[in-house]
């Protein structure tokens, strides 16, 4: 721990009770506006759907999962969450650059394991979290956030459960972060 | 601790602590203006009295009758088993009460339609959804139901199945057998009357 | 009165073009807080940021007082927002499986976008791996899908399930919120040694 007080150069964040009343207002306005809340993994979903049903149409027609998705007129990209997602990526950049945080490629991680460990660790937290989100019916920012802002019982539990759980297996990978 | 962050804490305590002692909001979802327009057009709100009558006659449970008439038409004659709401008392609580049962609906009626289209655009603006008005209202049932015409001769097998259906529902109302006049003095009327198109209900 | 959009009171051809400006907000917010990151985001979990802690409840308890003070003002129709159904089991268990993933991944899809434009590679890498899952999720579906579906509880809402009003709930769960920063304050004034927070770019 001693070796992070030692950096020399402190991140300009924006204080994150401030962060959070600017979200709790955009979440807000999102469904005053639309309807509905944020989201993010709904977006990666219409990738999959797409990206299956370029590379092989046949099998995603008789299939019960992927047909839901398809229709004729449509791709599955031109969907609402896509739209918000590229804008958060979008948004990312803007915030980057704006407080000078956008550097060459680089691989976040603790001092204490390697840059490949960390990728392979990215990479299962990726498949597991993935996998996940769709039980759940959404991420932190679909389920999690914009559920239990709008009072759905559904949006309590996945927060519940998912944050509860990272607290309980905390300690096993503990070595991956501090 | 930074004094902003007990303002800002404080903020939202106070505010949701507020949310608990708001009183309760009396807006009524009201139907858009272009819904109701529509609904009003649309010819299916109208029950005939034909179809009145026949719910009565078999006790059908899923529908009540009000009339909105004043009280004193209602006590001069009414429908069986109807309620009077007059039109003046329609948004009273206890009218609310017979509006609000499941399942059931409500048919208006009145002298002609006037009064009950009126109940009905009233019920249907606090969001009541199955509510109707009979067709010609009472002067209707009286000339279809109590005192029905007879059919022409000529006319088709359906209007002597309806008017031997009004007959029976006439004897079932007023408990009395209609004079049968003789056929010769109705073939007179029928050569000077036209005849009408009878849709079922027509009045 | 709101919900704008599906009342008609904006034409739906606004929709995408609003998408992507919430959007672009949400991921502004979310990366000037520190989000882009995965080492300040599993922070919360091992007692040295609590970043994610603030910044979420924060932003649940806003919007939560938000839509009931604009239901009471009449600006919004509650039952007109969509509201996640519920599926218990299956959410559970999702539930469960994103939390180590969590852990392990360091992110969660939105902060892994906003991380993916400032360059970092495991941001990237995170999500591709989100996009395997959900591959190999949609490939045995057709074995899961009994499970996917069950327990389904319809769109209930939280005070429908504990019997006690919204108003009510919020207010407790901005009395929970709030004991949660001063106890997360307590802990940081402990875990820090020195002055520096604990921060990563």
């Amino acid at each position: 721990m001693d070796s992070i007080t030692k950096e020399k150069h402190i991140p300009k964040y924006i204080n994150p009770y401030f962060g959070g009343v600017l979200l709790g207002i955009l979440i807000l306005f999102t469904f005053y506006i639309t309807g509905r809340g944020l989201g993010a993994s709904g977006a990666i979903k219409s990738a999959v759907v797409t990206t299956v049903d370029k590379v092989a149409p046949t099998h995603t027609e008789s299939h019960t999962f992927y047909s839901k998705f398809i229709s004729r007129d449509n791709s599955p990209m031109s969907s609402w969450l896509v739209f918000e997602s590229i804008g958060v990526l979008l948004g990312g950049l803007l915030s980057g650059a704006l407080f000078g945080r956008i550097k060459k490629l680089r691989v976040e991680h603790s001092p204490k394991i390697t840059k490949k460990t960390r990728l392979i660790a990215a990479a299962i937290g990726g498949i597991l979290f993935g996998f996940g989100s769709q039980f759940g019916r959404g991420c932190t920012s679909g389920a999690a956030l914009s559920g239990t802002a709008s009072s759905s019982f559904g949006g309590l539990i996945v927060m519940l459960f998912l944050f509860g759980t990272g607290y309980a297996v905390a300690y096993f990978f503990r070595k991956l972060w501090i | 601790m930074n004094k902003n962050y007990f303002i800002l804490f404080g903020l939202l305590i106070v505010l949701s602590g507020g949310l608990l002692f708001l009183p309760e909001k009396t807006n009524y979802v009201q139907q858009s203006p272009e819904s109701l327009m529509w609904d009003i057009v649309q010819p299916t709100r109208y029950i005939s009295t034909d179809q009145v009558a026949k719910l009565i006659i078999e006790k059908d449970p899923l529908f009540q009758l009000v009339d909105v008439r004043p009280d004193y038409d209602f006590e001069a004659f009414s429908l069986p088993n109807s309620f009077n709401i007059p039109i003046d008392s329609i948004l009273t609580d206890e009218a609310n009460d017979i509006f609000n049962i499941e399942d059931v609906n409500t048919i208006f009626l009145s002298d002609d339609d006037i009064k009950a289209d009126q109940a009905w655009v009233i019920a249907k603006r606090m969001g009541y959804k199955s509510v109707y008005v009979m067709k010609g209202g009472l002067n209707c049932w009286i000339r279809t139901i109590i005192q029905p015409q007879k059919p022409s001769e000529s006319a088709p097998i359906t209007e002597f199945e309806l008017y031997n259906f009004r007959k029976g529902a006439s004897i079932y109302f007023t408990g009395a057998e209609l004079s049968t006049n003789s056929d010769i003095k109705q073939e007179v009327n029928i050569t000077r009357k036209k005849k009408e198109t009878v849709a079922e209900g027509g009045c | 009165m709101g919900p704008l959009i599906p009342l008609g009171q904006i034409s739906s051809g606004w929709d995408f073009i609003i998408a992507l400006i919430i959007g672009i907000a949400f991921g502004f917010i979310l990366e000037a807080s520190g989000f882009s990151s995965s080492r300040n985001i599993t922070g919360v979990f091992y007692g040295y940021n609590f970043v994610v802690l603030r910044f979420f409840f924060t932003a649940v308890i806003v919007a939560m007082i938000g839509l009931e003070y604009f239901d009471y003002m009449g600006w919004i129709d509650l039952n007109m927002i969509y509201i996640l159904p519920t599926y218990l089991s299956p959410m559970i268990v999702g539930a469960i499986i994103m939390g180590v993933g969590f852990i392990i991944g360091g992110f969660c899809p939105g902060t892994s976008y906003t991380a993916i434009a400032i360059g970092k590679l495991d941001a990237i890498v995170f999500t591709l791996g989100l996009f395997l899952g959900i591959f190999i999720f949609s490939e045995i579906f057709p074995y899961i899908e009994d499970f996917y579906y069950s327990g389904n509880m319809g769109n209930i809402t939280i005070s429908e399930v504990l019997g006690i009003s919204n108003k009510l709930f919020t207010f407790i769960f901005v009395i929970i919120a709030v004991i949660a920063f001063y106890v997360t304050w307590l802990i940081e004034k402990k875990v820090r040694k020195t002055i520096n927070p604990y921060k990563f770019e």
